[in-house]
């Protein structure tokens, strides 16, 4: 997917403005709330119509306001999810499934109705009607009946902002599978960084009705360490725990944890602050955190008024912060050996 | 027998009257009311005024100037000449077209709360879904607003039927023409029938009651684009 999204959009005091082009196939939009991320969306879409400039997605122009050009939505073959309620009350779940399927053109019609039914496991659910549905069910539905539409981009507004957390990390896996599963790529918007994480390979971050830059996911959550309140999150990826003791212990790569929370998935993922991190130079000798890592320092990196400390630990990547006083201090480098004590009640597991 | 022959012929032409008044105008209102709920411009004031001006005007304003209107001189006598339908009033025709304007905001003025309430992201959902506006009208919108239509129809119906007022200026008392049932009460009374009118009245009120009850007694909407979150 190539876009090209070069407009303008006055609405009173507040203006957007965006000129950018991005390839890729999973992309999410950043922003908080009021800083023109749905706008640009609902543009895109053709719901709202900018002001001036043009829309290109892959080739085809969508909007142009030099050549006259304002494609209408339903032309556009772009869907979209919406934050909730958007499922048609007076349709079943089938009848939901299949409006944009009866409405595509023929030559478009690439996705099965059975496999998607299957992938998003619909399949007990296509006689109900959709008020009995949960806020899971829902969201679901309306996600295979964008995309049964067969469009060639998908858009997700806040898909997930409506749902409780652990709904909300029962759903990211399907919107990744369809989206994989199909080929058809997406933009993401959201105000959760995690979920950007999560979801996008790269992100527009948007502020003030500007695009304030395009980076990986990575790179903006490590942007932010020094802004954010939470610091940056350590996504862990570990493996079946086992007892121990009152904790659990975790296989983190060729590492180990201890976690006083215990799972019983085999995959499961944990959230780290680097605020929870403390860095020692050498061995201490008794410290009540239950876990104490030797690391690499791999790399320092300044966000704002912290340094960002990305170490090496048993094949896996962590990042902790400190004050400049404390690398000084420590004359941490990269390169150099420091060990990290983390408590066993720091970690978070996410649900689902 | 309870009713007279002219008696029945009364509610006979009661009953085609209203339910053509309740077909046109839904043919007629649906459209105004769409463009009353939708229309951002400054017309929208001045067309729900106008819309709404038949729930403040005596009847007997409206069908003076509908009477003008409608005679060889006014612009729809000189139109209906020119058709070679002639003259509408004192005619069944007459008192339709009168109908429509006295009837026409318990038509508009439900179906445009109705379609207030759908609000923008049906239409959203429906046209990134590929339809057209005019099949997310009839595949989301008519669904959607069905209270609507089904509330506006029997309001504009039971109010057409109550019609009196602009019925005797536009179409007189003529049997099986223009005698409706309010005026075939009025007719009973003014000969002394107290008899017959009271038979008559009580056809009319046990009617208004149950179109009422039907209404108020419906269960509430469930058909919204809401769902348990």
């Amino acid at each position: 997917m190539q876009l090209v999204m070069n407009i303008k959009k006055s609405f009173g005091s507040f203006a957007l403005e965006t000129d950018f082009t991005i390839t890729g196939q999973k992309t999410g939009i950043f922003g908080t709330s009021g800083s023109g991320k749905s706008t640009l969306v609902s543009m895109l879409a053709g719901l709202v119509r900018p002001d001036s400039g043009e829309i290109v997605l892959d080739g085809e122009c969508l909007f142009s306001s030099t050549e006259r050009i304002n494609m209408r939505p339903e032309q556009r073959r772009i869907a979209m999810v919406f934050q909730q309620h958007s499922l048609f009350p007076h349709l079943n779940v089938t009848h939901n499934l299949l409006y944009g399927f009866k409405r595509c053109r023929p030559e478009h019609r690439s996705i099965d109705f059975d496999v998607l039914v299957e992938v998003l496991k619909l399949g007990a659910l296509l006689d109900r009607g959709v008020s009995n549905l949960s806020g899971g069910e829902q969201q679901r539905v309306a996600l295979g009946r964008a995309i049964l539409a067969n469009p060639r981009l998908l858009l997700m507004d806040e898909p997930l902002s409506a749902l409780d957390d652990s709904l909300r990390f029962q759903i990211i896996p399907y919107l990744k599978s369809v989206s994989e599963q199909f080929d058809i790529p997406y933009l993401f918007i959201s105000h959760s960084l995690l979920e950007m994480r999560l979801m996008a390979d790269q992100v527009l971050n948007v502020a003030g009705g500007r695009i304030v830059g395009i980076s990986s996911a990575e790179e903006l959550a490590r942007q932010r360490l020094g802004s954010s309140q939470v610091g940056y999150i350590n996504l862990l990826k570990l493996g079946r725990p086992s007892e121990s003791g009152t904790m659990y212990a975790y296989p983190w790569g060729a590492a180990q944890l201890l976690l006083s929370a215990g799972s019983e998935s085999d995959k499961s993922i944990a959230e780290l602050s680097s605020k929870d991190i403390i860095l020692f130079k050498q061995h201490p000798e008794a410290i009540s955190a239950r876990n104490l890592l030797q690391c690499t320092v791999r790399s320092l990196f300044s966000s704002g008024r912290k340094i960002g400390v990305e170490m090496e630990c048993g094949g896996n990547t962590l990042i902790s912060e400190v004050v400049q006083d404390a690398v000084n201090e420590l004359g941490i480098a990269p390169g150099g050996t420091v060990f990290a004590a983390i408590k066993a009640s720091a970690f978070r597991m996410l649900p689902g | 027998m309870l009713l007279t022959g002219s008696d029945i012929q009364a509610i006979w032409l009661t009953i085609k009257l209203a339910s053509t008044v309740t077909f046109l105008l839904l043919l007629i209102g649906t459209p105004v009311a769409w463009w009353l709920a939708r229309s951002q411009t400054r017309l929208k004031g001045v067309v729900g005024a106008v819309v709404a001006l038949p729930l403040v005007l005596p009847p007997s304003v409206l069908g003076f100037y509908l009477l003008l209107a409608m005679g060889p001189n006014g612009p729809v006598g000189h139109l209906t000449r020119i058709l070679g339908v002639g003259a509408l009033p004192f005619t069944f025709w007459g008192l339709v077209l009168a109908s429509v304007f006295y009837s026409l905001p318990f038509m508009v003025q439900p179906l445009q709360n109705a379609f207030e309430a759908i609000g923008e992201r049906p239409l959203e959902v429906a046209a990134s879904l590929g339809a057209s506006p005019l099949d997310a009208f009839f595949s989301v919108v008519v669904p959607l607003a069905r209270p609507g239509f089904l509330t506006a129809s029997i309001l504009t119906f039971a109010h057409t039927v109550g019609e009196f007022g602009v019925v005797l200026m536009i179409g007189g008392n003529i049997p099986g023409v223009s005698r409706v049932a309010s005026v075939q009460i009025y007719d009973h009374v003014e000969a002394l029938e107290y008899g017959q009118a009271h038979r008559m009245a009580a056809v009319m009120l046990i009617f208004s009651f149950v179109v009422l009850l039907g209404l108020y007694a419906r269960r509430p909407d469930s058909l919204k684009m809401t769902g348990r979150g």
